[in-house]
């Protein structure tokens, strides 16, 4: 850790030749992980990261390094270093720091430092053990992983401030490779949380339920036939099925898209519907113990929960400072980066679209011929054009307002403003579900949730020919 | 005194048999444009250790980034814990060197001599001929300069110690056209370590063709269609379909390659070599084990020649290794190196005429989602051309094209002589396929 009295001397040599703002962010975190491949335990590795990344701004102008020389001598070099691109005369000093306190709504009651590898093992075991219990010998390779991560963060600014932030958080993955003489399927389940490792023991998320659904997904998905294509209705699943309103919509209103005029919501569409009128959604960043929540952000800005879109009107946006200069508003507590090497900007955190009126078995009794899409595996979105797209990891057709059979490879592709507008049905089943965003401030816990839906129309790409 | 010895002696004292340190040192900058100003600056100085270590024949790891007494302590500590609960019985090998290394120089001391201004001068040159070429391009998403220097050694306590330094530059550009309602974006990068190789002109009018062109378009209707593949398709098909050469997914029972060496895999047109000792930025002179690397075919006329292997699967499959082991951790992945996929002799233009009636695919997006790595299915949100009467005919718009990748290589009918090098580290030209399945309207 450095001291108040050596950010400050760092803090003023940045801004000696005339940044507006400079902030000093320290980390130092610790992360392990634990991997049993066919029954044993593979490989393991704990790995430590610690280093200071200095920000100055000036304008809409932003100056960046890194260094892990965490010596006054190293961090003088650095700011001297990063202050040679402006040449004006010092408008900004900082002569204290006073310190910014925030809830703490994510207190991990055991720390990770507390639980040996033991335990981590033995747990992942157990999911293991279940799979094995399952006697398939369709299933060719098993994959189980803990990983878990703790990272202190201090942040000090010209705005005299600082704070300090310690998160911790765990994750558990299995992964099932199943084979017959068709090809290869693959099934994955990764549930995560700011929790102790007993959050990884209860009714909702253990060991033996998690991996059992994932050896279960890869050998339903070996019997699946190809999904056809072309345009249809598609009732999209709760929990993960959020990865649709995460790329085609979330992405495009964050103010690093926004603020530049680069994304297909710009500021000029406030108050304008962008969305069927059942549609609401939300980025939640204070949701306790939750896997994209955070008490403050790397500006020092609250958590807070935005209401991006109300009954159908876009209402606004994931704002940090910087990009809130060029929008005329302050940063809104959306200001993420994954560690000291990369330079922040605004990012999602809990992003889901809220709860509607009807049931998930009234969408899918509405749905005559469509896909019911339950598994992803992830998307991208170009958040100029609204292009998105994502891919199906696990479906099913729907007939006469029945899930039918199972089909692979589906692929669900569209323009984010388009699809927004043919969501027709809302359910009442909300649920989130962990995974990695990756953007330009690097890869990031995000949540992404909604409830069943229905959108009347989306083009799937598939090998199975036309839709019958 | 070296500047690990504290590390060395601390695991001998801990009882570690053997240990291995892969240290990266590297200096970076990068300068982005937006509206003809600096917009963002970086320069970063990037350090981090991968430290493995044997204790009673089985391999611990830890990693980190700041160098110091303490850490050379935490690190023997974490190997010699994480040691204790491995159960893999596979053999691990900290490697005492090969008999000849054939060096490849990545470093080139000439560009250390550029100016920054000259620097700068060639990407403001860039972003203002982006907004100039034409008209329908309403904005320039991004204009950014990045360069690197790095330095990679292993160092292990069987006396090996290896340095490579390399260095490189990049300009990476972004446009918007807009036309009516339609908008549309293009992007392309750039990377050498040769600086005059960069013309800032030719590249705006590359990135602005390749988005002006996808005006207008719209999806064709669903269907198989006789398609040409652009080389930055056929580069990131062609990356998935050699991962099934890892000898660790053969010997695991993962890969679509199980007992296919010595058999025809794909069309006979079809030679892909590893060629980690080809004279560019991607060489590699040794693997992240220590052996010294070679060039080979993997693929030659679409006969599967060989696996890939590290040290540890050619034990366990009683050959040798084929210089292939990287990645960091305890136990070394595989991986390949620069791949490249040998040319054929006709033109893009050729390849029209043969297709006759078909699609062009120039670009995929969301491998991560749309291809699975281990089945070869794929399904990906595409962008491209028709082909009409063996031409180049008019945009699409919003389709996906799906295939698997064995049957994409099967069905290969020519490739072209367009080669292409790739900043992800792959040589490749256009393959005209028998068939694909296209979804649109």
């Amino acid at each position: 850790m450095i001291s108040k009295k050596l950010a400050i001397e760092v803090l003023n040599a940045a801004l000696e030749t005339g940044a507006d703002y400079a902030e000093i962010f320290y980390e130092d975190s610790s992360a392990h992980s634990v991997m049993i491949e066919n029954g044993k335990v593979e490989t393991t590795s704990s790995n430590s990261l610690c280093g200071v990344g200095l920000r100055l701004l000036k304008n809409n102008q932003c100056v960046y390094g890194y260094t892990n020389e965490l010596t006054k001598k190293g961090l003088l070099a650095l700011a001297n270093s990063l202050n040679k691109s402006f040449h004006d005369k010092r408008i900004v000093t900082v002569t204290k720091l006073d310190m910014i306190k925030c809830k703490n709504r994510n207190p991990v009651t055991r720390s990770y430092d507390d639980v040996p590898v033991e335990e981590k093992i033995a747990l992942i075991r157990e999911g293991i053990d279940e799979i094995q219990s399952m006697k398939d010998p369709r299933i060719v390779r098993t994959f189980g992983v803990f990983a878990d991560n703790k990272r202190f963060v201090a942040v000090f600014n010209s705005k005299e401030k600082w704070f300090k932030r310690t998160t911790e958080f765990g994750r558990m993955v299995f992964q099932v490779i199943a084979a017959d003489q068709n090809g290869f399927e693959t099934g994955f389940e990764g549930p995560g949380a700011q929790h102790a490792i007993d959050y990884f023991r209860t009714e909702k998320v253990n060991p033996k339920k998690v991996a059992r659904k994932a050896a279960e997904t890869a050998l339903k998905m070996l019997t699946a036939a190809e999904c056809p294509s072309g345009k249809m209705p598609v009732v999209i699943g709760n929990g993960w099925g959020g990865v649709l309103f995460h790329e085609s919509c979330g992405h495009p209103l964050e103010a690093s898209a926004v603020a530049k005029g680069l994304s297909c919501f710009s500021e000029n569409k406030i108050g304008d519907y962008i969305a069927s009128p059942i549609v609401s959604a939300v980025d939640d960043s204070t949701m306790p113990g939750e896997w994209g929540s955070i008490d403050i952000d790397d500006e020092g800005n609250p958590g807070t929960k935005r209401l991006l879109i109300k009954n159908g009107k876009l209402n606004d946006y994931m704002i940090d400072d910087l990009n809130g200069r060029r929008m005329d508003r302050q940063g809104n507590g959306a200001c993420r980066r994954q560690n000291y090497r990369y330079i922040p900007t605004s990012r999602m955190s809990n992003t889901y679209i809220c709860n509607g009126k009807s049931t998930p078995e009234e969408i899918i009794k509405a749905t005559k011929l469509g896909l019911y899409a339950v598994g992803f595996n992830g998307g991208s979105v170009d958040p100029t054009t609204g292009e998105f797209n994502f891919g199906c990891s696990e479906a099913y057709i729907i007939r006469d307002g029945k899930i039918a059979e199972p089909v692979k490879g589906a692929t669900l592709i569209g323009k984010g403003f388009e699809i927004l507008k043919k969501i027709d049905m809302v359910a009442n089943d909300l649920d989130l579900a962990q995974g990695m965003c990756g953007a330009s401030s690097g890869s990031i816990r995000t949540n992404v949730g909604q409830p069943t839906l229905r959108v009347s129309e989306v083009t799937v790409g598939g090998r199975g020919g036309e839709l019958k | 005194m070296g500047k690990y010895d504290k590390f060395f002696a601390l695991a001998k004292e801990a009882g570690l048999e053997e240990v291995e340190l892969v240290v990266s040192e590297s200096h970076s900058l990068n300068i982005s444009l937006f509206h003809g100003e600096v917009d963002e600056y970086k320069d970063n100085n990037g350090y981090s250790i991968a430290a493995r270590g044997i204790l009673n024949g089985k391999c611990g790891a830890a990693s980190c980034d700041v160098w110091n007494k303490d850490k050379a302590a935490w690190l023997v500590k974490e190997i010699v814990a994480n040691a204790k609960v491995i159960e893999n019985d596979d053999p691990i090998f900290i490697f005492k060197g090969s008999e000849k290394y054939h060096k490849v120089n990545t470093y080139n001391k000439d560009f250390e001599k550029v100016s920054i201004d000259e620097k700068m001068n060639k990407l403001y040159a860039l972003e203002k001929a982006l907004k100039s070429i034409d008209k329908r391009v309403v904005e320039v998403a991004g204009a950014e300069y990045s360069e690197a220097t790095e330095k990679h050694t292993l160092v292990n306590s069987n006396g090996l110690n290896l340095v490579q330094k390399s260095n490189y530059f990049t300009y990476v550009a972004q446009c918007v056209a807009k036309e009516g309602e339609q908008t549309k974006s293009g992007y392309d990068f750039f990377l050498s370590n040769k600086f005059e190789e960069f013309n800032p002109e030719e590249f705006a009018k590359k990135i602005v063709k390749l988005t002006v062109d996808q005006l207008g378009g719209e999806a064709c209707e669903s269907n198989k269609y006789k398609a040409v593949l652009h080389p930055d398709v056929v580069t990131s098909l062609m990356r998935a379909y050699i991962g099934h050469a890892n000898a660790e997914e053969v010997q695991k029972n993962s890969s679509l390659f199980i007992g296919k060496v010595g058999q025809k895999i794909a069309s006979s047109k079809v030679t892909i070599e590893d060629k980690p000792q080809q004279k560019n930025v991607f060489a590699r002179w040794f693997d992240d084990e220590g052996v010294a690397t070679y060039n080979k075919p993997i693929i030659k006329n679409g006969r599967l020649e060989t696996y890939l292997y590290n040290l540890t699967t050619a034990a366990k499959a009683g050959v040798k290794t084929t210089g292939n082991g990287y990645g960091g951790g305890s136990k070394r992945g595989i991986a390949s190196s620069f791949l490249s996929l040998k040319p054929g002799k006709k033109s893009l233009e050729q390849l029209f005429e043969e297709v006759g009636n078909g699609v062009y695919i120039t670009d995929v997006s969301g491998l991560h989602a749309g291809l699975n790595p281990q089945s070869g299915n794929f399904s990906l949100q595409s962008t491209g051309f028709m082909i009409e009467n063996g031409k180049k005919g008019k945009p699409l718009d919003l389709i996906t094209v799906s295939g698997n990748l064995l049957e994409i290589f099967k069905d290969v009918l020519e490739v072209g002589n367009d080669v292409t090098v790739s900043p992800s580290g792959v040589s490749a030209e256009s393959l005209l396929i028998k068939k694909i399945v296209v979804s649109g309207k």
